[in-house]
């Protein structure tokens, strides 16, 4: 098969390409940030809520596990604007989903990290004279969320790669530049090869950082929850 | 803005609903037999000390699990045809994304369960005159499987939702028809809202059963 392979005009393109990168990142970054206070909001909700909260708490949190995320995203972008009467952009229809789609996720993270926390603590904070509120805050958390930090972050790249979806709305991300480019040179192997490259090297460097990160806490005695 | 919900387009369209249903589950299905299938042998080659087989399957493995699925997908159905001797459609090239993506992260599953074996029923069965394959078929893996339960239900709840991104490439699966019939219609809140739940009902009992086998196999030790 004779396919002469063109790098070059592609490369020609390679701004409007780490643009996406960066558009990838924004998107997967805002995300955290709401998608992680949220995560645990929910938990706790869902742990200590009297039951008119705990059990519609639980199956939001189920349904956003549940559902596929391109669902979720379409339902955002296509339906809730008609539904609540306001225009939302591909960019605020990204950040929103992804939000709440993986504060659903990090809202389990969080579940599985206190409740593996020792009852012992609970009755030590107790016996110091402490409320539920104060040993939560200053007696379990802590503890708790140091032993989440490896699925904390496996949560993150998974999140990562997920956003390729807000491609789908429009939204100019990486793998949404990557195929504009396609379409203009006509280079959709070199395009899609490269994007799926960037990708990679993103996402392994993460991936290898949490390996290590959880190597060191195994050998430091920190166990890890998932 | 009071929104009338009408799903009355959702129920006229019921067919087109129940050819991309059926669709979807036939990926799904078609692609976790493939992938816990080929995920053994990739599976067992991350095991070997042979690098022959140790680091194709270890660039393989991390090659599917650190990219996007949708870019996998994507790869397959626009570049992959450029240089593949044979005509690719969308479903081929879903299946093919999904599949290679299933078997990567099945590998690491059987993996992780052969590593849990302690090393004496090697030893033993090697006492008995197996040899390596005989080990693997009658000793490690009945014994293995068996705990790896879990994570393949787990993988195969991935997976149904991930043939959603098939309908990116325009396969006909569930998210694809309701996306074709909403635009028809004009019922984007009612269609969406009928897809994520057709989703839920047929995912969430599947999470169900996970964690009570999970809870049954904690508790056995």
């Amino acid at each position: 098969m004779g396919y002469e392979w063109d790098f070059a005009i592609v490369l020609r393109d390679a701004d409007l390409l780490l643009l996406g990168l960066l558009n990838t990142l924004k998107v997967t970054g805002l995300a955290l940030l709401f998608g992680v206070p949220l995560g645990l909001l929910l938990a706790l909700l869902r742990l200590y809520g009297a039951w008119p909260v705990r059990l519609p708490v639980g199956l939001v949190i189920e349904f956003l596990r549940t559902t596929p995320p391109i669902a979720q995203l379409f339902w955002f972008f296509f339906a809730l604007p008609i539904l609540v009467g306001v225009e939302i952009d591909p960019f605020r229809a990204s950040v929103l989903t992804f939000s709440l789609q993986s504060s659903a996720f990090f809202a389990e993270v969080f579940r599985g990290g206190i409740v593996s926390i020792e009852k012992g603590q609970w009755e030590a904070a107790k016996a110091l004279g402490m409320d539920r509120r104060q040993t939560l805050a200053r007696v379990i958390l802590p503890q708790a969320v140091k032993r989440m930090v490896p699925a904390f972050l496996e949560r993150a790249i998974e999140l990562m790669k997920t956003t390729t979806l807000v491609s789908t709305i429009s939204y100019a991300d990486l793998l949404y530049q990557a195929n504009n480019i396609a379409q203009s040179t006509y280079r959709a192997l070199e395009v899609f090869t490269i994007a799926a490259a960037l990708y990679f090297v993103v996402i392994f460097a993460c991936s290898i950082g949490v390996r290590r990160l959880e190597r060191h806490m195994a050998r430091t005695g920190e166990t890890t929850a998932h | 803005m009071e929104h009338q919900w009408d799903f009355s387009a959702v129920l006229a369209n019921k067919t087109l609903l129940l050819i991309g249903l059926q669709n979807t589950v036939v990926l799904g299905a078609l692609c976790l037999l493939l992938g816990l299938f080929f995920g053994m042998f990739v599976g067992a080659a991350r095991y070997s000390r042979n690098p022959l087989f140790y680091w194709p399957a270890t660039a393989f493995v991390e090659v599917f699990r650190n990219t996007p699925v949708l870019v996998q997908i994507i790869w397959f159905y626009f570049a992959f045809p450029i240089v593949s001797p044979f005509e690719i459609d969308a479903f081929t090239a879903a299946a093919l994304g999904l599949t290679l993506n299933t078997i990567a992260f099945s590998s690491e599953i059987y993996r992780a369960g052969i590593q849990s074996i302690h090393a004496g029923q090697w030893e033993a069965a090697k006492a008995l005159g197996m040899g390596y394959v005989d080990q693997m078929r009658r000793v490690i893996l009945p014994q293995a499987v068996k705990r790896m339960i879990p994570a393949f239900m787990n993988r195969a709840v991935e997976l149904m939702k991930m043939t959603s991104l098939a309908s990116v490439i325009a396969y006909g699966e569930l998210m694809h028809q309701a996306k074709t019939v909403s635009t028809i219609a004009f019922n984007p809140i009612e269609m969406y809202t009928a897809v994520a739940l057709i989703f839920f009902v047929m995912i969430y009992p599947a999470t169900v059963a996970v964690r009570r086998l999970e809870g049954r196999l904690a508790a056995k030790g």
